[in-house]
């Protein structure tokens, strides 16, 4: 009997073949995409120069050296001054730390809600979800950035604030896509065996449906950065995001922008590093929707 | 048709005006008129302020729900939206103003939609070909360059080429030359010119998000059993794709141009700042910065009748190419 019971099994198996874990297969899929690793490269090299990179300078972000008022970039400041005598290395280091926060945290914040919102109403059904769609449609094509502006204008320049506004206006977009996929999971057998089983309805959510999102969510989270990033940098750049003393891309860009032709350097550094970190973020995004595609049957071998 | 217009166009009626009302409140609760008079000398005690308020119906004395029954009324009845804190008529800003944004977010849009689905078919039916991977590559770096970099990359660009020419081929800022150009053409043109790099801006980040997902559909709509089944009646592989393929992955393409709009109109504002265009994005800039209520509320009204007239075209649109949808 035992050895039948073997043979069904080998027969079931197929070839003798190296079993991947999932984690495993998913890795090496990700691996195999080179924009993806290109992403992860660039990505990486970013956080090691927000965290370390004022060991390049002397200087602090905030400190000014009245000898060199808006200078080129030179040995004593490799990425030149601004106006303020402000070594624009240092004060790179530290927007892009605060960009990278922002974008951080703001993403993790919002899809947490556009999950909650967006399982939820598909899941809860009948009136719920009509007034949940009818509020996401409308905060979709209010023209939100202008509340945005609004809003942060009048109680931002503190960055921890500009999270709170940022995510408030931001969950809208993920929270329809999660909803959309939601409305096919709530169909799926186990959840109407869980509902047989007299699961509650909040638990179902949370044990049976947001799991099954998992890939959806990791990619909406790479790409929710890259959204981040580009409106923290409009409203900085405009003047309602974060505000002087302190400092974000955005703002760096800003006051770059008044001396383009006469100091170019104060809006080539801001520009660039911006520049790299939303295309990482993409790159990386596109190999994680690869990657985790559950229909995928490439990486099996090799 | 015209009837199922109407019901949407009253849908979307009651969408501006719930929006224009709700921002009316909002701009209420974060903007504070009296700011405009604190600064000044003599140093006003509050109740001047607020008397010098009065008139415009900015009174912080008197409660947030009737200063905006007295604002609606006037809107209302005589169409007036209203005074800015020192006095000035929003109307008065406005009419040009919204010519000056219409056009600018007209061109844009209109431009962005032609170029991004034009290259979408085109790379999607030639999928992996040269021209597909180096114009997917270019849309996924353009995708991610902020508007601010790219409008100000333009700006360098033509300062740069100007300079190497030795006059002035590319006008950098504002919507036409300031004085004025003598004749009627001369002008046209003068103003066309200006529109150049602020329209390039707002296609090269407009476009990229038109051509990626035109070409992801037309793919899927490619593989599909009726295009095959198309095929085998006999239709060549190009009128197979034209009437059958393209037909339905353009639906989904209508359909999403309502959600663009807001980002355009954050695009056009960002545009309109650096090459220093007096249209509603810098009006409505310096609106928040001079606590300017009527004036803020005007701007959000124009962004959500913007919103509408592109959700409404796209219904149209969709009408006009998906056959399941009956609408007499």
């Amino acid at each position: 009997m035992t050895d039948v019971g073997g043979d069904v099994l080998g027969g079931a198996v197929g070839a003798p073949s190296l079993r991947l874990g999932r984690s495993r297969l998913y890795l090496r899929r990700f691996a195999r995409n080179r924009g993806a690793l290109v992403g992860v490269v660039i990505l990486v090299l970013l956080i090691g120069y927000a965290a370390i990179g004022t060991v390049f300078t002397p200087w602090s972000w905030s400190d000014q050296d009245f000898l060199a008022l808006t200078q080129e970039p030179s040995r004593l400041h490799p990425l030149g001054t601004n106006q303020g005598g402000n070594d624009m290395l240092a004060q790179t280091v530290h927007g892009l730390q605060r960009s990278l926060v922002i974008a951080l945290s703001v993403s993790v914040l919002t899809l947490l809600i556009a999950v909650v919102v967006g399982a939820g109403a598909a899941y809860l059904g009948g009136r719920v979800e009509r007034m949940t769609l009818m509020v996401i449609h409308f905060l979709l094509v209010v023209p939100s950035f202008l509340i945005l502006a609004l809003v942060s204008n009048q109680v931002a320049g503190d960055w921890r604030v500009l999270i709170v506004v940022l995510t408030l206006f931001g969950w809208m977009f993920t929270a329809r896509v999660v909803w959309s996929v939601s409305t096919s999971l709530r169909e799926r057998d186990y959840v109407l065996a869980a509902e047989l089983m007299g699961v509650s309805s909040w638990r179902i959510v949370v044990r049976h449906i947001i799991p099954h999102l998992g890939a959806l969510l990791i990619v909406n989270f790479t790409l929710g950065v890259v959204t981040t990033v580009l409106s923290e940098t409009s409203l900085s750049f405009l003047g309602f995001g974060v505000k002087t003393p302190d400092v974000s891309l955005g703002s760096l860009l800003a006051d770059g922008a008044g001396t383009i032709s006469s100091a170019p350097w104060l809006f080539a550094s801001p520009a660039a590093l911006l520049v790299l970190l939303t295309v990482s973020m993409t790159l990386i995004g596109d190999g994680l929707r690869d990657a985790l595609d559950p229909t995928s049957t490439a990486g099996g071998r090799g | 048709m015209f009837r199922y217009v109407v019901r949407k166009a009253v849908g979307w009626l009651v969408m501006i005006i719930v929006a224009t009302n709700a921002t009316y409140f909002l701009a209420s609760w974060f903007l504070d008129p009296r700011s405009n008079y604190r600064d000044l000398r003599p140093v006003r005690t509050d109740e001047q302020i607020s008397n010098a308020l009065a008139p415009y119906g900015l009174d912080p004395r008197t409660s947030v729900l009737s200063r905006w029954w007295h604002w609606l009324t006037d809107v209302v009845t005589r169409f007036d939206w209203g005074h800015s804190p020192t006095g000035v008529p929003v109307n008065s800003e406005l009419p040009h103003r919204i010519l000056v944004s219409g056009q600018l977010i007209l061109v844009g849009v209109v431009l962005s939609v032609v170029l991004g689905v034009a290259l979408g078919v085109y790379t999607a039916s030639r999928q992996y070909g040269a021209v597909d991977r180096v114009t997917q590559t270019l849309s996924v770096v353009l995708y991610n360059v902020p508007t601010v970099v790219s409008a100000l990359g333009l700006v360098l660009v033509a300062i740069s080429l100007n300079q190497h020419l030795g006059f002035t081929f590319l006008h950098v800022a504002g919507a036409n030359t300031a004085g004025g150009v003598d004749g009627f053409w001369p002008n046209v043109l003068d103003r066309l010119n200006h529109l150049i790099l602020p329209t390039v801006n707002l296609t090269l980040t407009g476009y990229v998000s038109w051509h990626l997902t035109q070409r992801a559909l037309l793919l899927d709509a490619l593989n599909a059993d009726y295009v095959r089944t198309a095929r085998a009646t006999g239709l060549t592989r190009a009128q197979a794709i034209r009437r059958h393929a393209l037909r339905a992955s353009l639906i989904p393409t209508a359909t999403s141009i309502a959600f663009t709009i807001p980002a355009v109109l954050t695009g056009a504002i960002i545009t309109e700042t650096v090459f220093g265009w007096e249209g509603m994005g810098r009006y409505f800039i310096q609106t928040i910065n001079k606590n300017d209520v009527h004036g803020a509320v005007a701007v959000a009204a124009f962004g959500a009748v913007m919103t509408a007239i592109g959700a409404i075209l796209a219904d149209i649109a969709t009408v006009a190419l998906d056959p399941r949808v009956r609408v007499s």
